[in-house]
């Protein structure tokens, strides 16, 4: 009846081949002097060193009322429920997953039943994808995309073998579906073991100080340039692209500091949401209005630009100007008397430019929601609204995670949660620091906009 | 509701003091043998112990019979010898009185979780992952099963020739002479304990989903009662299969049999333990119930036909109670803990009326 301590257990999951016995045998043999039992659910790949393992059948047990967030690992169960016996317990456990293992179960595992959940802690998801074939796996396999979406840890392996190229964009495609997790890349699993044991996953001070522009506004456009001209007659040029179409707000009197290029932003990202006028190679670009460029032919494509007074014009492109070469050209001829070098004394280079986080095109059914809102929520209201949504909800959100502010309580409340099961309980005290609620959902098909007006309406 | 720490190690109310002592590890295991005369114990460091039944004193002590953990350990029903398995993937036959093994049986790679001699000690049956294996006394293997769908959770007899199993979504009755099955009862769910009935009528079975499910094999009616708050790991009928106590929270539920329940009638609830119900179990003659707790308690209920049940006696050992144990007699009961500790109090067992007192 004493306040023992309960074991962390770490789950390891990623397709075979990703590198979780490489990981497991590098923490085995690194952390000395620490009681770690390994639970083996695959056969075969490469031995483990060290350390006490079991090797046990993945049985996954579905309940009579065929709820998915109710199905829970037997052999878990029954291998942890005789391990908690020893006098001498085991400091540390993993468990390592088959390749094609649903993380569901597993963690549920350490929520449904109660005698796991009252010895045994889930400590965190380390989830390893092999850099030179996930991007395959991803689009064949929900077991592949439901492991990255339940990481608190992507250990990105076998960089060595991928560009750094393709290695951005395959971490930005992860991050997308899982703003959660810490993403660490690696040669050979050959990760620090501190990145994926103790990590107290569900400490959320962590996960938004490792991201800080997690919250970072998306814009339907990813580019802003800001140019110097006089009174007269311009030549926008595109070159061939990545789309063949892209739209484009023109506004004028764009100001080149921070400041001003955000409220530019925000009040460009009114004109996107009107309806676009198409334009086709020729056209005059009107300004202050929401229009698409017609990209189909091949080559270089132009469109004018007509200027009445001399100042600063802002041009805010979906893609990014080095995409398309996008360049802008005085066409007024009267100017140009010099002769040889007529094309670039006429290119007009931007004073200003910005790169804006984009908007993402959610290729991937999997992704994750993030809500911020200052103030108090109301209890009763906030339990009604999860408490209906994880009911309907529930098999499409994989994680939630967050904090919250009662008005009443003077401490943070910190949620987890897997699939419909979730945790709360209060965290440190908030002091002088400004009531805040953060949340974050990873799932399936999520709708952004009603997670957002669920929470609002639970706010006082 | 008492303080459970006030009633002591050493009992109140009809549990009197008897003996007590402590093993190296958690204790996992413990049984009656020699007529009462021994208390083995077995523990997760592989000790096994037998002490005298009266006294407590050490009758002889192994280490390290299993490799990793002992697990299980079934007593022959002439109580002579035993049988032990655990981690190692061994099952060791044992002679009571002297603590001598003189039978291994070597299963594979894999835990033996679960042991049970048939009521004739004709035959024992070894869980061994998805199969179960019988073996005759001499270790000679009799019959095995062919494979279950999942780990066996539970194996019981109904009979000397039938052995029952539970698995996840089924229980299946094996004529192990016939080498036949001779029911498949089946249910959507992961079942983690099994009892049957004395008579071998009714099974019951809990299950992870907080629930009991249980059959009638004769009419193949069945039920399900829900409503636990944890699992219903223990389960024990009383010796004429009227009542059925379940474990499962705070709570004792006990299901009465009597007309045409259980079903469509509200159970007898006996509440005084304060943590879940970690072992249960009933005399050998008469509907005494002794019940064990997570919180380290253990209580002595008697029970009514209709399933409602009054404490006659309680005791505090301070740690899980593991396992729970009536000497043959009935006149001793015996609680194993998660600290090591070995509890053994006299009980005056009231049920055995004089007909002298009534004169």
């Amino acid at each position: 009846m004493t306040n023992k301590q309960k074991v962390p257990v770490t789950i390891l999951t990623g397709f075979l081949g990703s590198g979780k016995t490489t990981l497991l045998n590098k923490i085995l043999s690194e952390e000395h002097g620490k009681r770690i039992a390994v639970i083996e659910n695959e056969y075969g790949e490469v031995g483990i060193d060290q350390g006490l393992v079991i090797n046990a059948d993945e049985e996954v047990f579905e309940m009579s009322n065929g709820c998915i967030c109710c199905t829970v690992r037997g052999d878990l169960i029954r291998v942890l429920g005789n391990l908690m016996k020893r006098r001498d317990k085991f400091d540390y456990v993993l468990v390592e997953t088959t390749g094609l293992a649903d993380p569901g179960p597993v963690a549920q595992t350490f929520f449904m039943d109660d005698e796991i959940r009252s010895e045994f802690s889930l400590d965190g998801i380390v989830t390893l994808v092999d850099a030179a074939h996930i991007d395959q796996q991803l689009g064949r396999s929900d077991e592949s995309s439901e492991q990255v979406a339940f990481a608190d840890v992507l250990v990105l392996n076998k960089t060595d073998l991928v560009s750094d190229e393709s290695l951005d964009t395959l971490e930005a495609r992860l991050r997308d579906m899982n703003r959660m997790a810490r993403v660490v890349r690696s040669k050979q699993a050959d990760v620090s073991v501190e990145t994926v044991l103790n990590l107290g996953a569900f400490d959320l001070d962590q996960v938004l100080e490792r991201r800080p522009s997690f919250l970072e506004p998306e814009y339907p456009f990813e580019w802003t340039g800001v140019f110097q001209l006089e009174p007269g007659r311009y030549e926008v040029s595109l070159e061939e692209g990545p789309d063949p179409m892209m739209s484009l707000v023109v506004v004028a009197n764009q100001g080149t500091d921070e400041e001003s290029l955000n409220e530019g932003a925000e009040s460009c990202v009114r004109l996107y949401a009107e309806p676009a006028e198409l334009l086709h190679p020729g056209d005059n670009i009107p300004l202050n209005k929401h229009v698409n460029l017609q990209l189909q032919s091949e080559g270089s494509k132009s469109f004018s630009l007509e200027v009445e007074k001399s100042g600063h014009l802002g041009l805010f492109t979906q893609h990014t100007a080095e995409e398309f070469d996008i360049k802008v050209r005085r066409m007024d001829t009267s100017v140009s008397e010099s002769g040889s070098n007529q094309q670039n004394d006429l290119l007009i280079p931007p004073i200003a430019e910005r790169t804006w986080v984009a908007q993402h095109e959610h290729d991937d059914e999997v992704g994750s929601i993030a809500i911020e809102r200052n103030g108090n929520v109301d209890p009763e209201k906030l339990n009604a609204w999860l408490s209906r949504l994880l009911s309907e909800k529930g098999v499409d959100i994989f994680r939630m995670k967050g904090f919250i502010s009662f008005a009443d309580e003077p401490r943070r409340i910190v949620f987890q949660g897997v699939h419909m099961l979730f945790t709360s309980q209060p965290d440190r005290e908030w002091g002088n620091e400004p009531r805040q609620n953060q949340l974050v959902f990873i799932g399936r098909n999520l709708d952004e906009e009603a997670l957002q007006s669920g929470f609002d309406k639970c706010l006082t | 509701m008492p303080d459970i720490r006030e009633l002591g190690p050493q009992g109140r109310g009809m549990l009197h003091e008897g003996w007590g002592t402590e093993v190296a590890d958690y204790v996992i295991v413990c049984g009656w043998a020699l007529e009462g005369n021994a208390f083995l114990v077995g523990d997760a460091a592989g000790g096994l112990y037998a002490f005298e039944g009266k006294s407590g004193t050490t009758l002889w002590h192994r280490k390290e019979v299993h490799e990793g953990s002992l697990l299980a350990m079934s007593i022959h029903p002439d109580g002579d010898i035993f049988a032990t398995a655990g981690q190692d993937g061994r099952v060791l036959i044992w002679k009571s009185k002297e603590g001598e093994s003189n039978k291994a049986l070597e299963l594979g790679k894999g835990w033996v979780e679960h042991l049970q001699w048939s009521p004739d000690g004709q035959f024992l049956a070894v869980v061994f992952s998805q199969y179960v294996y019988v073996f005759g006394a001499d270790g000679e293997e009799h019959w095995h099963s062919d494979k279950h769908p999942s780990t066996v959770s539970a194996v019981a007899w109904s009979k000397s020739n039938e052995l029952a199993t539970a698995c996840y979504g089924r229980v299946t009755f094996y004529d192990v002479i016939r080498a036949q099955v001779n029911q498949k009862l089946e249910w959507q769910g992961s079942l983690v304990s099994m009892v049957l009935s004395p008579d071998g009528d009714i099974v019951a079975c809990g299950s992870q989903d907080n629930s009991v499910h249980f059959w009638r094999r004769s009419t193949a009616q069945d039920a399900e009662m829900t409503g636990y708050p944890g699992k219903p790991s223990q389960l024990a009928f009383d010796q004429t299969g009227m009542v059925l106590a379940t474990g499962g929270g705070e709570r004792i539920t006990v299901w009465s049999f009597q007309g045409n329940g259980p079903e469509g009638t509200v159970p007898g609830e006996l509440d005084l333990h304060i943590g879940a119900i970690s072992s249960l179990a009933f005399s050998n003659r008469g509907s005494l119930l002794a019940s064990g707790s997570r919180d380290g308690s253990v209580f002595v209920w008697l029970l009514q036909k209709n399933g409602h049940g009054e404490p006659l006696g309680g005791a505090f050992v301070g740690a899980r109670v593991e396992a729970i144990a009536w000497r043959p007699d009935d006149c001793a009961l015996a609680a194993v803990n998660a600290n090591g500790g070995i509890n053994v109090w006299d009980f005056k067992n009231r049920i055995k009326t004089s007909p002298k007192g009534f004169s």
